[in-house]
């Protein structure tokens, strides 16, 4: 071989290596969260059918449970509740996907466990017991998952240079929980003020708005809405990333985010994210007559009309 | 006759093959870091953002006070002068005479009310909402002079005794003669919405300010309020479906501007309407902006103009605006590199 082209494959391996470098987080945060699914699909094998990852046209509609856990250190890491849950449904071909918020304290029959919070379901069974748990009593289908900790949330939010939303409304929390730190007493608490109006909001700003609910009349529902609302302006900012963002997003995460969902289908919603707005997105919270409060087993709990909440879930996810 | 080895090669012949491959190596090196460095200016990233001293914006008339990352900046002449330190500074209000401003000094779990001169110097402390019990700790937000400037209003969270977590805003009226004591709830707010905040005064003696309220079908609405006296019901002047609030009066108290969102989470409207306070009413609301995030308009001494705040690009950081209320809106966007605070609203005076 001629000792210029062994120079010219030299510079080009140089920037392979730098290339792949600079790409090194994305890599291994793809493979451990390969790594988890695979080892949560072993604990529950047989229990779902659809744990690998489905090839599916762009125009092919798939639906995706998004979740949400407090993963401080109140609770064992594989003791996890999850404190929010929204199934995602997303029609590339119509360009129309719906947000259904479920409640958290949901009185449910889980799958193998008897009655329950459906947020028990997670700390149960896992992303696919939590899935499982939504399949059943909903009567869909639920192709990926998305689990998200706190922290991951806020680097996630902060990584994107924070998110713009509108605050609805002042949301006044006395009693917020001071858990983001791992170190400090996660029973602790401090007091919030996000005020109302056009806001620009950093991580722990965002996640303080989406997660009080101990000022709002409407309690938790409050905090499905306000979920949807950071959920969107999420979307909204990672319209604006590139794939030379992605590395830098991926080694914030550092294990606060799983998901069952392939890279070939992540590119799927990289490509068809900006396609949507607000406009097209459809926004359900199961808001009163669809649920109504209830006394089960000792505590507070939602109860679910499902005469009602079926048909509208046939009809928002078919 | 050549020798081989210079003939197939760009090497000098002074050049050892050693050092050679050695400087080769090192440019490869070189090469690849320069790819990984390259890799990452690709990056969208976050934008640059700057102090508002650091950067020249177009004059407008009078002066504004503004607020950026914990600090109040007053800008005269096109340029911005930083007033207070980064510590909490938010909400300034400016007493009708100019000589006196009123400012929210906000920490962890709670915020009090100063008095400082223009230039930023501080001459009193009206609040001591510290606690060391958590949720014994108080806020004061929004404060406003009353247009006789010897009241001022603000916003305060009084306690429940009975249930600790309901935390709603109050507005509040007291002397803003530090010596002077005692003060005056004005208003009763909807439990658990948050409550009423943003007063405006008015020179007959009322107030305008934002109400919140929660419909049977658990949606929350925000409308613009006015009360004639302390304790009073009030009466909206906007429909609870137009999600108004954040309004500012003109300095004749003849023009209502206020942000609506008509029930979007994603996007505001800047409306202006004409006011009536003998009858309560509002005009027929013109939009000035939509389709953007707008904040905290403020109308210029004149009234002809309106100052607020908004992104310039879609998720960007809020920058400084100005529209003209006549003939066909064109805003204007002043600064561009800013993090101003859009909870924050601008003052802007004559002088």
């Amino acid at each position: 071989m001629p000792r210029a082209s062994i120079v010219a494959a030299g510079f080009v391996l140089a920037g392979l290596v730098g290339l792949g470098a600079y790409f090194l987080p994305l890599v291994r945060t793809a493979a451990s969260a390969v790594a988890s699914s695979g080892t949560i699909a072993g604990a529950v094998s047989g229990t779902i059918s659809n744990l690998k990852p489905i090839d599916v046209a762009p125009s092919q509609p798939f639906t995706v449970l998004l979740l949400g856990s407090d993963d401080d250190s109140k609770f064992p890491a594989d003791r996890l509740n999850t404190q929010s849950m929204i199934l995602l449904r997303v029609d590339a071909g119509s360009k129309q996907a719906t947000m259904l918020s479920i409640p958290r304290d949901l009185w449910v029959p889980i799958p193998n466990q008897g009655m329950g919070k459906i947020s028990t379901a997670y700390q149960l069974g896992g992303p696919h017991g939590a899935m499982a748990a939504v399949e059943s009593n909903f009567k869909v289908h639920i192709d990926d998952y998305v689990w998200i900790g706190l922290n991951g949330l806020v680097k996630l939010i902060d990584q994107l240079g924070g998110v713009n939303v509108v605050v609805t409304n002042p949301v006044m929390d006395d009693f917020y929980p001071s858990d983001l730190s791992r170190t400090g007493n996660p029973y602790d608490y401090y007091r919030v003020a996000v005020l109302p109006g056009a806001a620009h909001l950093d991580g722990v700003r965002a996640l303080q708005y989406l997660r009080s609910r101990h000022g709002d009349l409407r309690g938790d529902f409050a905090r499905s809405e306000r979920q949807q609302q950071v959920l969107l302006a999420i979307k909204a900012q990672t319209s604006h990333l590139n794939v030379a963002d992605l590395p830098t997003l991926a080694a914030a995460f550092d294990g606060e985010v799983k998901t069952s969902i392939s890279l070939d289908r992540l590119r799927q919603l990289v490509s068809i994210a900006g396609s949507f707005d607000a406009s097209n997105i459809h926004r359900v919270v199961l808001l009163p007559p669809f649920t109504s409060e209830g006394y089960e087993a000792g505590q507070d709990v939602v109860l679910p009309d499902w005469p009602t909440i079926l048909p509208l879930v046939h009809q928002t996810f078919p | 006759m050549i020798p081989t080895d210079v003939a197939t090669s760009s090497r000098p012949r002074w050049l050892p093959s050693w050092l050679a491959a050695v400087t080769l190596a090192v440019a490869m090196f070189v090469f690849g870091v320069g790819v990984y460095n390259g890799a990452g200016l690709l990056k969208a990233g976050k934008p640059h953002v700057v102090r508002p001293n650091q950067v020249p914006a177009p004059a407008l008339p009078g002066t504004l006070y503004v607020a950026q990352d914990g600090a109040i900046y007053r800008f005269r002449n096109g340029t911005f002068a930083q007033i207070t330190t980064e510590s909490g500074w938010t909400q300034p209000a400016v007493s009708p005479d100019g000589r006196e401003l009123a400012a929210i000094r906000r920490y962890g779990n709670w915020s009090d009310l100063y008095l400082m001169t223009p230039s930023g110097h501080l001459t009193a402390l009206l609040t001591h909402d510290y606690s060391p019990q958590t949720e014994s700790n108080h806020w004061v937000f929004y404060p406003r002079f009353s247009p006789d400037g010897r009241t001022l209003f603000y916003d305060f969270d009084p306690k429940d005794p009975y249930n600790s977590y309901r935390v709603d805003l109050a507005i509040f009226a007291s002397p803003s003669n530090p010596s002077s004591q005692g003060s005056i709830q004005w208003t009763y707010p909807n439990y658990y919405t948050g409550g009423d905040v943003y007063p405006s005064p008015l020179a007959a003696g009322g107030l305008i300010y934002s109400k919140y309220s929660i419909d049977d079908r658990s949606q929350v609405h925000s409308q613009v309020w006015l009360q004639s006296r302390p304790g009073s019901t009030g009466v909206a002047l906007t429909d609870p479906a137009l999600d108004c609030g954040q309004a500012a009066l003109s300095a004749d108290q003849k023009l209502v501007a206020m942000v609506c969102t008509k029930g979007q989470t994603q996007s505001t409207e800047l409306d202006v309407a004409t006011f009536d306070p003998t009858t309560s009413t509002l005009g027929t609301p013109s939009t000035l902006v939509m389709g953007e995030l707008v904040a905290s308009p403020v109308f210029s001494p004149n009234g002809k103009g309106i100052a607020y705040l908004a992104p310039a690009t879609p998720g960007g950081m809020f920058q400084l605006w100005s529209v003209q209320i006549t003939g066909a809106p064109a805003p204007r966007e002043l600064t561009s590199q800013l993090a101003l605070d859009s909870t924050s609203p601008p003052v802007w005076t004559a002088g």
